[in-house]
């Protein structure tokens, strides 16, 4: 039988005595500016992404208050076609693909398998420093006035751009390399750092998404590498490699930065479904439904992910014959997506559930992620898309994963693991506010976008039809909830950071293996080395069984 | 003085393994990085057979198989001084690192030399330059073929030049007695990325300088 | 004599004797260029670099030793290497095969 609690109030726990933790063994800078411990790395990181979200999201409220009417409201049109690519460069590769691996993963996934640190600890603070020199030029090529080619930087147009398009390319090419030396890192980690009894079905599902994820950094990583070194040799130095009247061919630009970008999306999904696999069996005090579903559809995502690209180019003058091709393989993929969500339902049947914040979160991505997912396949439908394609449909579509998938997910992560991180809890009630907010303001602001892109609102278009504005008008009003729904979590969390009541090692009563330790954890993540006994999501078993 | 095991792992068998592991999965990572540009080579080919024919015939193939043969002596001699040092023979390997070095300068320098005999003739990547105003060179396709090579040859060469730094930095550490046989696994892991920069290699030379295709003579 | 925890390695005569093919096959390859196979070239100089870069792989970077994983690895990334060169190929080949004709009277049906 189904068992809710939708308690209101904090779980109860015991004031934990104050003890020495990976962020008080120390305080000078030096200490966190050379730190070598995963943990502190994966802070950094975590404070450094929040900074390009609030970044990136400062962008489209602009954009959407730019939208609130057909024609000029407070940017011309040039700032408007920056201000989206902006958006767009901010929000995927500052944030996005960094924001769970990079700092939920650094974080954990050590602690999970019962390691001391990553296999690479050096490698690992060099990462954040690679990401910090690649954003870094990304605010340079903000400083001189932004790029507004879009995020894609498509050809011939990128090549003759009046704007900031070499600073911008060099500096996505920087944060290429900390993705794929983080990914190097992690893979390396999974394979020879597992403690004792940790074999590969034997981890938290977070440490094999994590794997799949850094699978995918960093083979496709380099390929963008690549394609974004051919746009700024295009752009300085006219090279024409995708000129026609040189022998080029613009659409092939278009092959390469698609074989990366679309793995791309599952680099940013695939952390989100860890976290959620997480979430779920934690909050509903049960076993997952099938451990070997998620590994192996994990595993399908990150290879069959690599056969789709082509659905980005369907109407870009690619042959019949090739789109055919991508238009299967793009269905395939999908079916892996389906197996988690049905798992990770099916868990819940029969679970003793527990309401909280990351539990709510869940509910949000699981309706957000079905419905964006649908729609992704109908747009990879090529007839379909041949009417979908470069409107707001696609813009929706992207959004309910991006936002609706992985950013909510990101939020679950960092309710579910700030007891772990902080050694305190976040006020619940606030939590639960904060979810509703971002739920329905996410709602609000992109569900009209299906219905304006569907009824011909093309994307990127600064001046729109009148008859478009009312939809408009919603869906802007829909990101100002959306935003306040941000600040609020944003505030009670950096309160709580400092005033929350302390937490136990295992607030949530979990069994996964990040809870076995200290809330937070000591430098070493354990007190002796570990050796776990029990699967990490064995409820049949009281926690007071679960020692290392 | 010996490299102890670095406090992560158990034993030196293990961190062997691991840098091995992760030297493999990053020259994999590399693998893909070239790969967009054998990609536009092959594409481009395709469309435009003669004009890529015309480039290939225009390229000295005696420079290029000189390169060939440097770069395939030199993989040779590597893997020579990982043996050498394996074998507890610190001094040999240390010269046989010292002459794979040379060997990688000499690729390195006919490489230049090349481009600037190029350059020399008007052929600039881009097509720019008079070159492709003579007759029989105003191909769109001989343009992306040279445009391509510059690409393709010049991203060698970077890596070429990283592989050099690699090797002289580890031939610091084998006179030093930093490593050796009891943990040669720094030599083996820059042996590892020095064998795939010639194996790149292995596939620009009959890309650029043996398939005149439907030209040739 | 073999470091503990290290995987067996290569001779030192099966690595001359792959020294010695690669050289040959190279030879090969260079002299095929002169031959006047016209567009048979393809086929000598890429087959030839698979071949070499092969022993390349398997003896100096002694792959034939290494655990699975890392041979599981490797062929991983030269397999999206080809999936991604096969696929840019085959769209600029196949480009001219013109899609499927409407049926008769779709423009009647559909007009404006």
């Amino acid at each position: 039988m189904t068992t809710i609690d939708v308690g209101i109030l904090p779980v109860p726990h015991e004031e934990a005595p104050r003890q020495e933790s990976y962020l008080n063994i120390a305080y000078t800078v030096k200490s966190w500016a050379l730190t070598t411990d995963h943990k502190r790395i994966g802070v950094m990181f975590l404070f450094a992404t929040s900074f390009m979200l609030a970044l990136g999201g400062a962008f489209a409220l602009l954009l959407r208050i730019e939208h609130l009417t057909p024609g000029m409201t407070i940017m011309d049109a040039y700032t408007y076609n920056r201000m989206f690519t902006m958006h767009g460069i901010v929000m995927v590769w500052l944030f996005m693909i960094p924001s769970i691996p990079s700092a939920f993963g650094n974080f954990f996934v050590p602690i999970m398998i019962g390691a001391k640190d990553v296999a690479f600890p050096r490698l690992n603070l060099l990462s954040f420093y690679i990401y910090l020199v690649g954003a870094l030029w990304v605010i340079v090529a903000l400083w001189m006035g932004g790029v507004d080619t879009g995020w894609t930087f498509y050809t011939p147009y990128s090549a003759h751009s009046p704007s900031a398009v070499v600073p911008a390319v060099l500096g996505i090419f920087i944060l290429g390399w900390s993705t794929i030396v983080t990914g190097i890192n992690l893979i390396v980690t999974t394979h020879t750092m597992r403690a004792k009894g940790v074999g590969w079905f034997k981890m938290p599902l977070f440490v094999w998404t994590t794997y799949g994820v850094s699978i995918i950094q960093t083979l496709a990583t380099p390929v963008l590498a690549l394609s974004l070194c051919v746009v700024g040799l295009d752009h300085w130095f006219d090279w024409g490699l995708f000129d026609a009247a040189r022998g080029g061919d613009p659409v092939l630009y278009q092959h390469l930065f698609w074989f990366y970008s679309h793995p791309a999306v599952y680099i940013m999904i695939l952390p989100a479904m860890g976290v959620i696999s997480e979430v779920v069996c934690t909050f509903s005090h049960k076993n997952i439904a099938s451990y070997k579903a998620i590994v192996y559809s994990t595993l399908g995502i990150a290879f069959v992910g690599f056969t789709t690209w082509g659905h980005h180019m369907f109407v870009a003058g690619m042959s019949v014959f090739d789109a055919d091709i991508f238009g299967i393989t793009s269905m395939l993929v999908a079916i892996f997506s389906a197996i988690k969500v049905f798992t990770w339902t099916l868990t819940m049947r029969k679970g003793s559930i527990v309401l909280r914040t990351p539990l709510l979160y869940f509910f949000a991505f699981l309706f957000l992620f079905v419905f964006g997912g649908m729609t992704g396949v109908a747009v990879a439908t090529q007839a379909l898309d041949v009417h979908w394609t470069d409107t707001y449909f696609v813009v929706a579509h992207f959004h309910f994963i991006m936002v609706g998938g992985t950013l909510t997910a990101w939020l679950a992560a960092l309710h579910y693991w700030f007891p772990k991180m902080t050694g305190r809890m976040y006020p619940e009630r606030a939590g639960y506010v904060g979810a509703t907010l971002v739920f329905a303001g996410f709602f609000m602001t992109f569900f009209p976008q299906f219905l304006l892109g569907n009824a011909g609102m093309p994307r990127r278009y600064y001046y729109y039809d009148p008859v478009f504005q009312p939809l408009h008008v919603v869906s802007t009003v829909g990101s100002w909830i959306l935003g306040f729904a941000f600040i609020w979590t944003l505030g009670y969390l950096i309160v709580a950071c400092f005033n929350g009541p302390r937490a136990g090692n295992n607030p949530w009563d979990s069994r996964s293996y990040e809870w076995y330790t200290t809330s937070p954890p000591p430098k070493h993540n354990f007190v002796e080395e570990p050796h776990f006994v029990l699967d990490p999501y064995d409820y049949t078993v009281p926690a007071e069984k679960m020692h290392a | 003085m010996p490299e102890h095991v670095a406090e992560q792992f158990e034993d030196i068998g293990k961190q062997a393994h691991a840098a091995r592991l992760a030297m493999w999965i990053f020259v994999g990572s590399e693998a893909l990085f070239f790969s967009g540009l054998f990609a536009l080579y092959a594409a481009y080919r395709c469309e435009h057979p003669w004009g890529f024919g015309v480039g290939v015939e225009d390229n000295t193939v005696a420079w290029g198989s000189i390169n060939t043969l440097i770069l395939v002596v030199s993989s040779y001699v590597l893997t020579l001084a990982v043996r050498a040092l394996r074998h507890d023979k610190p001094r040999a390997s240390a010269l046989l690192i010292g002459v794979t070095m040379l060997l990688g300068m000499a690729f390195a320098f006919i490489k230049v030399g090349e481009w600037l005999h190029h350059f020399g003739d008007g052929l600039y990547p881009g097509g720019w330059g008079h070159f492709y105003e003579e007759p029989g060179h105003g191909d769109p396709g001989t343009k992306m073929f040279f445009t391509l090579y510059y690409c393709m040859t010049g991203l060698h060469e970077v890596h070429i030049v990283v592989g050099l730094l690699v090797l002289g930095f580890l031939l610091y550490k084998v006179l030093r007695r930093q490593i050796g046989s009891w943990a040669p696994h720094p030599l083996e892991v820059g042996a590892i990325y020095w064998h795939f920069v010639d194996m790149v290699w292995l596939f620009l030379w009959p890309l650029f300088y043996l398939m005149p295709g439907a030209v040739g003579r | 004599m073999s470091v503990p925890g290290k995987p067996a390695e290569v001779s030192g005569v099966t690595l001359f004797v792959a020294w010695c093919a690669i050289l040959v096959l190279g030879a090969f390859s260079l002299v095929m260029r002169f031959a006047h196979i016209g567009s048979f070239t393809f086929l000598t100089g890429f087959g030839v670099a698979v071949i070499q870069t092969t022993l390349v792989a398997l003896f100096f970077m002694e792959l034939v030793h290494e655990k699975p994983t890392i041979r599981f690895a490797f062929v991983t990334c030269l397999s999206l290497f080809a999936l991604l060169v096969t696929l840019v190929t085959v769209d600029v080949i196949t480009r001219s095969i013109p899609p499927l004709q409407d049926p008769p009277g779709t423009a009647q049906r559909y007009r404006g």
